[in-house]
């Protein structure tokens, strides 16, 4: 990467090396961004403010995956049924606990981390494939669980009711209140995903992915990483699932299925593998393709007049399964790839080569 | 327990683990060949029920030729996924491979819910629903011998079922195709240098595989109904593939019969939570499977231990 | 009713053309304005298979509104959006909807799971919800707007119940003992367990009734219920309760039959449970003979009543396929009515210019006890109470259609759930 950055710019130490925002100016278009972002609500519609947050909501549940698939190369089906566990400790923390949100929040995210952990273990015997039946299989059995154990508690298969997060008074109860919400805990766990994978850690998932035996002789701690990579994945799915149940204002155990699951997969893979920039903007994309199919169905409904009931639903699977396999076929490294070469081919200009 | 419905449970356990390793052959074929887990088989499975739904009830035709014409037309889409969509992966990395049949998943459940709509049909039926099978059993139960009462389409789903099992393992025993594609199945490089079409016999699995989806849906239907969600019955069958192992035939009977098996053993508790546990049964059995004996029961010790 | 009302104006009219400038105000005319119901539904999920028809009852109920006149000259209009009965697709629509119009009166839910996610933000934002999904909490917790179409599920079980519990002598099965035995079969979904509540459950105390097992099955037709039903038969039970609807029902009945148990138990089922729907799934139409449901509406057979009639008319005139004659396009075709009666009063009592959520809901509480459709519902928000409190007992007795009359409107048991 460092070939291709501006001319003229040279690191002077490791610290700058290792920058992620290197130069004024790009202090300068980040906050520019996030204060567009910030100040949504105050000029878009309300349909694209929900929007924004059901995407800001997914971009952190993807995020972890990234960590875990992007990163460490360990397959997981089982984003969403984390997502579900973060889902319900909040609830019951603040529902039943009376805690306040900013403290149910964090909680959900360790609570999903642990029960991460356990669907992690497998890891540590098989891995690929194999791996991924485990994580399927926490995507059955979390959801069977919230379904059938403390029933009087977790409400069986009706699920809960959860109450609307009020932080200093505020009610965060329309979307563009929660919104604020959203994207004060997605810059977080954004800085953090950028820390991470530029850290020792960082470091030792990727070795992990590229070749865990080499990792192993070098010294990684194969054990130790897998499952914090585990923790690490559960614990975003965690705040997610929790930033979810609250603006739903409702969990139960359907709320995050595997079909969720799979479009976190699918996502990760159209934004880019390895890159903290894929979540971004497979979520975004994927994100709008099935909006896309909620505004194009009724247009596609009037051209099959016989088949018009459920062309919405049809549409969405099309369009995100099309999409995924056109860049599995066509450009397996995902969008963030592209971004690169796209900025590449700007700072070459007009010497493309 | 309840241990009078011991024997009801435990045999209509089993023979539910026909159509279950029918499932897991389909994911079997294909693995076996190309080192492929089809994501996609539920909804190969919905296709064919649906094309048989299709032309016996809206075209009119007799329902042997449908079921025929259901399963030739699966074959041909079998594969056509192969050629379009697998083939141009080949060499890529186990998630790329992964995400390509559950991308084709989610494309194949958006067209049948867009050509066939969500509503859901009742199936013609092939078994009579009335006059179960009874059965005396010798044990005895407040005095009386208990009955087994089987469902006609249960016990022969379960005999079609297997029957096509053998026929596909007698397939791969006896036939010269059977033969290449074993042989495939140990070492793609080596099938070639010898001279095996590896890509034919790719193609050939993949027909293959959607075919005996498609029997499977038409069993299925037949015996609930039929509508979109169909393809889900799926997702019990991974484990019984894990089960049985990867690329074991008579693995897929193993593996189906246990988990209709443990499904019914559990459903005699006299505890509710443990009654209920019948549904994620397959996926408790399969992290035993994981921790105890990731190859599974018929399987290859073959894959990297950690 | 839809006719009383487009008569009444007329009435109106022509009296005060008659009357002239001497007689009382003219009605108003709101020509130009519209009215927009939104509608959430499940087009392509579990519960495509009774939804399609109540879309279309209630689309053709619009029109049929509209060409009269619609309501003092406004159209109404209908939006719609497909949940495949997800509850965050609910959100997202009703985000959607609400960021786009901010004066909605009604929206029209079905799923029970949606309702209770929904309840609290229509109480925020004072927008009457008319809804199917009669599950008791999505009407009283965080609650206040949802109004439902018939009696919330444990009301309908209550009355069931007690009606069996009255008449066991003559309703049980032949080798069965002189007390009830309740199995619970029915789907893990909020729609599904909304019946046993904990105040069904100290009322079947109260009626001796005793639940001997509760049973859960797959939301598919492709379920499988024999284990359930062996176990029901184990624990000693007679009875069976299913809340659930077209498969839901017709699945029991199938294994039942396969089984040979048909004759050892009562089924009886919530009302959507006896419609047209379940005959779709049964193996075989005779097994739909004997099933019992709460049934607080009329039925199609009903032809004496002018509602059903005109519901009739709406459906020949429509060319609705013969799949949809079933009980969501009389229900919405009379929800409908409901709407525009509750709306004109709002309309009466505030003026056009205070028309909101708030004015419709004081109207449906303030019209109560009322008939929509001619009596087709039976519409009763009075005293807090946000469903009705009345329903038939209906029992197929042959063929499809054959929903006759057990015991005729009365009072259901009072079983909200209290807070």
């Amino acid at each position: 990467m460092a070939i291709l950055r501006p001319a003229g710019e040279f690191d002077t130490s490791y610290a700058s090396d290792m920058a992620t925002i290197r130069r004024p100016w790009q202090w300068c278009l980040l906050l520019v961004f996030l204060l567009a972002l910030f100040t949504l609500p105050f000029y878009a519609s309300q349909g694209l403010v929900a929007l924004v947050n059901r995407i800001g909501i997914t971009i952190i549940a993807v995020q972890g995956l990234s960590l875990l698939t992007g990163f460490t190369g360990q397959i997981s089906l089982g984003q969403a049924a984390f997502m579900t566990a973060g889902g319900y400790v909040s609830a019951l923390l603040v529902n039943e606990l009376g805690w306040p949100f900013l403290l149910a929040l964090p909680a959900a995210a360790i609570a999903a981390g642990l029960v991460g952990l356990i669907f992690g273990l497998p890891s540590l015997r098989v891995k690929g494939f194999y791996l991924v039946m485990a994580t399927l299989a926490a995507q059955f059995i979390i959801p069977w669980f919230t379904r059938n154990a403390f029933q009087d508690v977790l409400n069986g298969a009706q699920g809960l009711n959860v109450q609307v997060p009020v932080i200093f008074g505020v009610e965060f109860n329309t979307p563009q209140r929660y919104i604020f919400l959203t994207l004060t805990v997605l810059v977080l766990t954004t800085i953090l995903a950028f820390n991470v994978t530029r850290s020792r850690l960082g470091r030792a998932f990727i070795s992990i992915r590229d070749n865990d035996l080499a990792a192993e002789l070098l010294g990684v701690n194969l054990f130790k990483y897998k499952l914090q990579a585990f923790f690490l994945a559960s614990m975003y799915a965690g705040l997610a699932g929790s930033l979810a149940a609250h603006q739903l204002r409702h969990i139960n155990s359907e709320t995050f299925t595997l079909i969720d699951s799979i479009i976190f997969m699918g996502m990760l893979v159209i934004g880019g593998l390895g890159s903290n920039l894929g979540p971004i903007f497979g979520a975004i994309v994927v994100e709008f393709l099935i909006e896309a199919a909620t505004l194009l169905g009724p247009f596609v409904a009037m051209i099959f007049p016989a088949k018009s009931a459920g062309v919405v639903q049809a549409l969405r699977p099309l369009f995100f399964g099309t999409s995924l396999m056109l860049f599995l076929i066509f450009e397996p490294r995902g969008l963030a790839y592209r971004w690169q070469l796209f900025k590449a081919a700007w700072r070459l200009r007009p010497f493309s080569h | 327990m309840n241990w009078q419905l011991l024997p009801q449970f435990a045999i209509s356990g089993l023979l539910a683990g026909g159509p279950i390793a029918l499932m897991a052959l389909g994911i079997v074929l294909i693995f076996k060949s190309s080192y492929i887990f089809n994501f996609a088989q539920g909804q190969l499975l919905l296709m064919g029920a649906l094309l048989t739904w299709w032309l016996a009830v809206d075209i009119g035709l007799p329902l042997w030729l449908s079921i025929l014409l259901a399963i030739a037309i699966s074959a041909v889409l079998g594969l056509l996924i192969e050629r379009f969509t697998l083939r141009p992966l080949t060499g890529q990395p186990l998630l790329t491979i992964i995400l390509m049949t559950l991308g084709l998943s989610q494309v194949l459940q958006g067209l049948a819910l867009l050509l066939f709509g969500g509503t859901q049909r009742n199936f013609p039926q092939i078994f009579s629903t009335a006059n179960p099978y009874r059965i005396t059993t010798p044990f005895i139960h407040d005095g009386n011998p208990i009955i087994v009462i089987l469902k006609q389409n249960l016990v022969w789903s379960f005999a079609v079922a297997i029957l096509g099992v053998i026929v596909i393992g007698a397939f791969f025993r006896l036939t010269r195709t059977g033969l290449a594609m074993r042989g495939a199945s140990e070492d793609h490089e080596l099938a070639q240098s010898i001279g095996l079409r590896i890509q034919r016999i790719f193609g050939t699995s993949w027909a293959l595989a959607a075919a005996v989806a498609a029997i499977g849906g038409v069993l299925l239907a037949t015996s609930s109904g039929l509508d979109v969600s169909l393809s889900i019955v799926v997702l019990a069958a991974f484990p019984a593939v894990l089960l049985g192992g990867l690329e074991s035939i008579p693995g897929t009977i193993a593996g189906g019969l246990i988990i209709g098996l443990a499904q019914g053993i559990v459903a005699t508790s006299k505890t509710q939570i443990i009654r209920n546990s019948a549904e994620i049964m397959p996926y408790v059995v399969l992290l035993v499977v994981l921790l105890f004996r990731p190859e599974g029961l018929f399987g290859q010790k073959r894959i990297e231990r950690i | 009713m839809r006719r009383h009302l487009v008569g009444t104006i007329a009435l109106l009219m022509v009296a005060s053309m008659v009357l002239g400038a001497c007689g009382p105000k003219a009605p108003p005319d709101f020509t130009g304005r519209t009215i927009t119901l939104y509608h959430f539904g499940d087009l392509s999920g579990p519960y495509a298979a009774i939804t399609a028809p109540l879309v279309h009852g209630a689309e053709d109920a619009v029109a049929a509104v509209n060409a009269a006149g619609g309501i003092y000259g406004a159209t109404l209009e209908i939006q719609f959006a497909d949940t495949a009965g997800s509850i965050d697709e609910a959100v997202a629509a009703y985000d959607r909807f609400t960021g786009a119009d901010d004066n909605i009166l009604f929206m029209i839910t079905y799923g029970s799971g949606e309702v209770e996610a929904l309840a609290a933000r229509f109480a925020e934002d004072k927008i009457v919800n008319i809804t199917a999904g009669l599950s008791a909490r999505g009407f009283y917790i965080d609650s206040g707007y949802t109004f439902g179409l018939g009696p919330i599920y444990p009301d309908q079980f209550g009355l069931v119940m007690q009606y069996l519990h009255d008449n066991w002598d003559t309703m049980k099965p032949e080798d069965a003992g002189d007390e009830i035995k309740l199995a619970y079969i029915s789907w893990p979904t909020a729609f599904g367990q909304g019946a046993l509540t904990s105040e069904t459950r100290a009322f079947l105390e109260d009626l001796d009734i005793e639940v001997v097992v509760e049973e859960v099955y797959d939301l598919s037709p492709a379920a499988d219920t024999t284990t359930a039903i062996l176990n029901a038969q184990a624990a000693g039970a007679n009875v069976i309760w299913t809340n659930t609807l077209a498969f839901g029902v017709s699945v029991i009945l199938n294994d039942l039959n396969a089984l040979g148990l048909r004759d050892q138990f009562v089924v009886a089922t919530d009302n959507w449970g006896m419609d047209l729907a379940t005959y779709a799934y049964m193996a075989d139409p005779s097994y739909g003979v004997g099933l019992i449901s709460a049934f607080p509406y009329l039925w199609w057979t009903d032809t004496e009543n002018a509602g059903v009639q005109y519901a009739e008319g709406l459906f020949a005139a429509n060319e609705r396929p013969a799949g949809e004659h079933n009980v969501g396009y009389l229900l919405l075709v009379a929800g409908v009515d409901m709407a525009v009666q509750a709306i004109t009063h709002a309309i009466d009592t505030v003026g056009w210019d205070n028309l909101n959520g708030e004015a419709v809901a004081d109207a449906l509480i303030d019209l109560s006890p009322f008939e929509a459709l001619d009596g087709v519902l039976r519409p009763d928000y009075s005293g807090g109470s946000r469903s009705p409190h009345v329903s038939q007992i209906r029992m197929i007795q042959g063929g499809p259609d054959a929903f006759n009359i057990l015991m005729d409107w009365t009072e259901t048991p009072d079983l909200r759930p209290v807070e």
